[in-house]
Order: structure tokens, then C-alpha cells, then sequence
């Protein structure tokens, strides 16, 4: 063991951004391998297992679903899973889980202590987890979505429906970004994130969806949904209270809101790091 | 440099479980050993002058500056936690090269400051193996590693030899004192008065979350002495061990626990001499785990404390 102290290039002072890209490549590799990533793509595969269904029905010669007797196309089924599976249960509960443990992880696993004894903000620390977060989902989600799609599509629909593919996509990197930020905060602030994430996304959106007036527009989901190019299946009560109260924001405002409540609890996460004690248990 | 560390009136408290207790001291420059039970209050004063806790009440300032909201200081500190906690997937390499680019350190530097440390602390060869594969020992080393990566002036270490076979110890020691004789700093805690004396005679005493003792404590030394010292020894052949030590006259009692022998000692220096010689020899197997249970110390302190 060799005890002289080498010579190294003095410590090199790195923007905020710079710190952040550099916790994203630490951590990328843990989360995706982690066992929450095998809880997304199980989750995440739902939506392909009934797509592989449906194309098994149809190539069966029968019809997969129907709608006052008309037969429903595939890009209309397509549509329904982007509503029911992907906004309405995916994103919000990828959302909940992943944002909340961001820094709960590491207080669990008590590797926090290497980050923060290192010379970047503690807010980089969670601004790198949070884009690891987003890669991983992204590499995770986005691909099911467009398996689903190429499952249910006819080739002879593609060309018209691509471009509505593509929104699809944009929308769902969006909303796992926005509910991320919002549950990173939630997971920074409060003691039972988990437990306040899950009333925040399945209790306090849900309900106030179903509500007339202005207070819908706290919530992520109103923006959200705004933006989605298909109709809004009509699947029940929920669905057609929802379809009475519905309104069509348009999209500017909604893409205002939604990169206001990214940008704004983002910030606010990184605030209560920089300031939080963390006490690991020993 | 007056203080690697001043803390003044500084408190900690866990809600209503005190941590840290109204401690005014300053720790000078070279190496300083932090000797305490377990529970003492030498984690918690460890994570304050880290910045990793704030303090309750008091100031606390490190190489001359505030530590709390302060992470430009972490490029002159580096800190080798307690914790056995890694992220298992990675290799140790892997890990050291990821924590040193947190220190600003191109892709190039933060691998050839990786592979120094890792060098630095012998473990080149398992340097890519993953650290979930690694031994106890081991695992501690790489702990070292990322904590002098980046070759800080100020080294804290937190129970750093625990784990370690007599061999690693001996030459984790001499790295701590070739540091220092490089014109570093260390702050290093232990429950086991022999591990720090090896290293410094400059020691703090605490318990119970108040500094006690703090100097060239002799007298500890002393009664240190006048207390048998339990050492549990984990190797490949437990038996031959305490065939060993069975003919020396300071061993008081030895039993066996599954692949380890607990052996009661009155003469706990000569004794540690003798395992390292017989863990270098080889002549009883290979010792993969010493460890001293913080009992010993915890009669000498309630023997202090009645004082």
C-alpha cells in the first residue's frame, strides 16, 4: 500500500447543470437496473400483452371491439389504451413511485453520505436523479407505447396516424416529466410521500376532475388531457361526468402550466435538499 | 492552519435522544483519533463536521470555514463513512471513477485518480469486480479509496479498520501515517484505543455525547490494561488459532462461535502483535475478520465516568 499523496489536477469548480449530468451517469445505471424498473415494465407491459390479445382476436378473423355495433378500428383501441392505461394509471403511478424515492433511495440504502461529502449543490443531486429518472422511463414507456401502437395500427392507417403517434409520445415524456417533478418534491418534503403521492394522483385528480369550475386546473391531469389527440373514451360514469365538465384549454396555456409546474416544483424540490437534514439510520 | 475543526457549544439532538452535547473543542492539525463506545456521540459528531448534519446548537467550522450549505469545502475534505453502503452493481472502479468526477475531474483524470486510490489501498485486482462480490475488507478499502480520490487535505474517517484481517490493518495504518507524514490531515474514529494509538497519540475521548478526555491520555492506557480485552477472530482454521494462543499466559479465556474464536486477553498489545506475525506467517490459516467488541472500552469509561 502505497502512502505518498499523489499529485491531482486541482478540483475544478462545475456549473450546476455540469454537476447534475454527472449524478444522472452515477445513478442511471442503479436505477434502471433496480428492482422499481422491473415494476415498470411489468407494469408497462399491460398495455402490450392486451394489444398482442387484440391482434391475436383480429388475426382470428373476430372482431377485438365494438361500440354500439360498429366495430372499433385499431388506432381507435390505440386511443382508448393511451387514455385509460397510459395517462389515467401509467404515467401518474410511475409518476408516484419513481419522484418520491428519488432521494428516498439513497437515504434507504445510506449511499446519500458519497454524494453529499462531494463538492456539488445537494440540489444537483436530485436535478441528476431526476434526469436519470426520465431516461429510464422514457426508455421503458416510450417503446411499449409505439410496440402497442405498430400492434394495433394497420399498416395502411400508419401514414395518417403517425403524427398523432408522435403527440402521444411528446405527451407521455411530459407528463412522466411534470408528475416527476411534482412527486420529486412531494418525496423531498414530506415524511409519507408515497402515501401523499398516491392521494395527490389517484384521489385529489380524480375527484376534482369530476367537479365543475376553476378547480380543476390544479391539477396536472386537466392540462394533460387537454392535449390528447383522441376523444375521450366514454367508459362509464367517471368518463361521462368527466366528458360533461370537460373543457379544451388551449394548448398553449396548457403547455405554459405544464412546464410551470415542471420548472416550478423542480426548484422547490431542490430548495428543501439544500436545506434538509437527512439523517441516516445506523 | 490554527484548527483542522472548532466546534463550540455545539449540540445534536434526534428529536429527544441527545447525540451531541454542548462540545467545544478544537482538533489540530496531524492525526486525531476519536475514541468512544458505540453510541458515544462519534458518528454524530463525525456527520457535523462533515456538513452532512447541522448543528442543534453551536457553531461548527472546518479548515477555517462554516461546513453547513458549503460543498466548495468537500474538494478539501474527504470522508470514509462507517456504513457498509455501496451501490452493489458497480465495480469498485467503477464507483471510485463515477464520486471523482463529482469533483469536477475529466473522464481521463477521474479514471487515473480511480486506479491510484484503488492502487493506493491494494486492491487493484478486484478493482473490476463488482463491489456486491467484495469482502468485508474489501469493501471498507474501497471506501478509503473514494475517500482520497481526490487527495484531500483533510481526511475524516469513521471506523475505518473495522472488518479488516491484522494484515490490511497493519498496512491501512501505515497509509493513515504516510498521509500524515505527507502533510495531510486525519480525524479517525475507533472504539479500539490499540487501533488509534497505532496511528496518533493525540486522542479525544467521548461518551455519552460530551468530550471526556482529550490529549496524550496515558492514563487510559493504563486502565485500559488493568481490564481484560475480548478480540473475536474469524478464520479459515478457528482451532489451530486457539492452539495458538492457548500456551500464552495473558490469555484469560477463549471460546468458539461458528467459524471464529473469542479469545479474553490481559495483555491485548503483545496479543495483537502475535495475530498479526500469525496472520503474515500464514501458520494457522488465513484470518479473514478481527473485531474488538466496544465493551472493553465501555468499563474504562463507566471506570472514568466514577472518577
Amino acid at each position: 500500500m502505497n502512502g505518498d499523496a499523489p499529485s491531482l489536477p486541482a478540483f475544478r469548480r462545475m456549473s450546476f447543470f455540469d454537476a447534475s449530468r454527472r449524478v444522472f451517469d452515477l445513478s442511471l445505471g442503479e436505477m434502471l437496473w433496480s428492482r422499481r424498473t422491473i415494476f415498470m415494465a411489468l407494469v408497462v407491459g399491460g398495455p402490450v400483452l392486451l394489444a398482442l390479445i387484440v391482434k391475436a382476436v383480429e388475426t382470428f378473423g373476430m372482431t377485438p371491439l365494438r361500440v354500439d355495433g360498429q366495430r372499433v378500428p385499431g388506432f381507435g383501441i390505440f386511443g382508448v389504451m393511451i387514455w385509460w392505461l397510459f395517462l389515467r394509471f401509467i404515467i401518474p403511478v410511475l409518476g408516484v413511485f419513481y419522484g418520491t424515492a428519488l432521494m428516498a433511495d439513497e437515504v434507504e440504502d445510506k449511499t446519500l453520505t458519497y454524494l453529499f461529502t462531494r463538492p456539488i449543490p445537494r440540489g444537483a443531486v436530485l436535478v441528476g436523479k431526476f434526469l436519470a429518472y426520465l431516461a429510464c422511463t422514457f426508455l421503458v414507456v416510450l417503446p411499449s407505447v409505439m410496440i402497442v401502437y405498430f400492434l394495433l395500427v394497420p399498416l395502411s392507417g400508419l401514414a395518417s396516424t403517425f403524427p398523432s403517434l408522435l403527440i402521444d409520445l411528446g405527451l407521455i415524456a411530459l407528463g412522466l416529466a411534470v408528475y416527476g417533478g411534482v412527486f420529486a418534491f412531494v418525496g423531498s418534503f414530506f415524511k409519507r410521500p408515497l402515501v401523499i403521492g398516491l392521494i395527490f394522483a389517484f384521489g385529489w385528480e380524480q375527484v376534482v376532475m369530476l367537479l365543475p369550475g376553476s378547480t380543476k386546473q390544479l391539477t396536472i391531469a386537466y392540462y394533460l388531457q387537454a392535449l390528447v389527440p383522441h376523444a375521450m373514451p366514454s367508459d362509464g360514469v367517471t368518463s361521462i361526468l368527466q366528458g360533461l365538465f370537460k373543457e379544451n384549454p388551449p394548448a398553449y396555456l396548457c403547455l405554459f402550466w405544464l412546464f410551470a409546474y415542471l420548472g416550478g416544483f423542480l426548484y422547490l424540490a431542490t430548495r428543501v435538499v439544500e436545506k434538509k437534514e437527512y439523517i441516516l439510520e445506523q | 492552519m490554527n484548527a483542522l475543526v472548532h466546534a463550540e457549544g455545539v449540540s445534536k439532538w434526534y428529536g429527544q435522544v441527545s447525540g451531541l452535547n454542548n462540545v467545544t473543542v478544537s482538533i489540530p492539525p496531524g492525526i486525531t483519533g476519536l475514541l468512544g463506545p458505540n453510541g458515544a456521540g462519534k458518528s454524530t459528531f463525525m456527520k457535523l463536521m462533515t456538513g452532512q448534519l447541522k448543528p442543534s446548537q453551536g457553531k461548527i467550522r472546518v479548515l477555517d470555514e462554516a461546513i453547513w450549505g458549503n460543498p466548495t469545502i468537500y474538494s478539501r475534505i474527504g470522508f470514509c463513512p462507517e456504513q457498509d453502503a455501496f451501490y452493489d452493481r458497480m465495480t469498485g472502479l467503477e464507483w471510485v471513477t463515477a464520486l471523482v468526477r463529482l469533483n469536477g475531474l475529466n473522464d481521463a483524470e477521474a479514471d487515473a485518480a480511480a486506479k491510484r486510490a484503488i492502487d493506493r489501498v491494494d486492491l487493484m485486482e478486484a478493482a473490476n469486480k463488482k463491489i456486491g462480490a467484495y469482502s468485508k475488507g474489501m469493501r471498507q478499502r474501497i471506501k478509503l479509496a473514494q475517500a482520497l480520490v481526490h487527495d484531500p487535505q483533510l481526511l475524516i474517517l469513521d471506523e475505518p479498520l473495522t472488518g479488516m484481517d491484522p494484515l490490511m490493518r497493519r498496512k491501512t495504518i501505515r497509509l493513515i501515517k504516510d498521509w500524515a507524514r505527507a502533510g495531510k490531515h486525519i480525524i479517525v474514529s475507533s472504539h479500539i484505543l490499540h487501533e488509534i494509538e497505532s496511528m496518533t497519540s493525540n486522542i479525544l475521548l467521548i461518551n455519552n455525547g460530551r468530550i471526556v478526555a482529550e490529549g496524550n491520555v496515558h492514563q487510559i492506557r493504563e486502565l485500559i490494561d488493568t481490564h481484560p480485552h475480548t478480540v473475536y477472530v474469524r478464520g479459515e482454521n478457528p482451532r489451530a488459532l486457539a492452539r495458538r494462543f492457548l500456551a500464552e499466559d495473558d490469555v484469560l479465556s477463549m471460546k468458539f462461535e461458528d467459524d471464529a474464536v473469542v479469545i479474553e486477553t490481559a495483555r491485548p498489545d503483545s496479543f495483537y502483535a502475535r495475530l498479526t506475525e500469525l496472520a503474515a506467517s500464514g501458520e494457522a490459516g488465513r484470518i479473514d475478520e478481527v473485531q474488538s467488541p466496544d465493551d472493553n472500552l465501555q468499563a474504562v469509561f463507566k471506570y472514568l465516568v466514577k472518577q
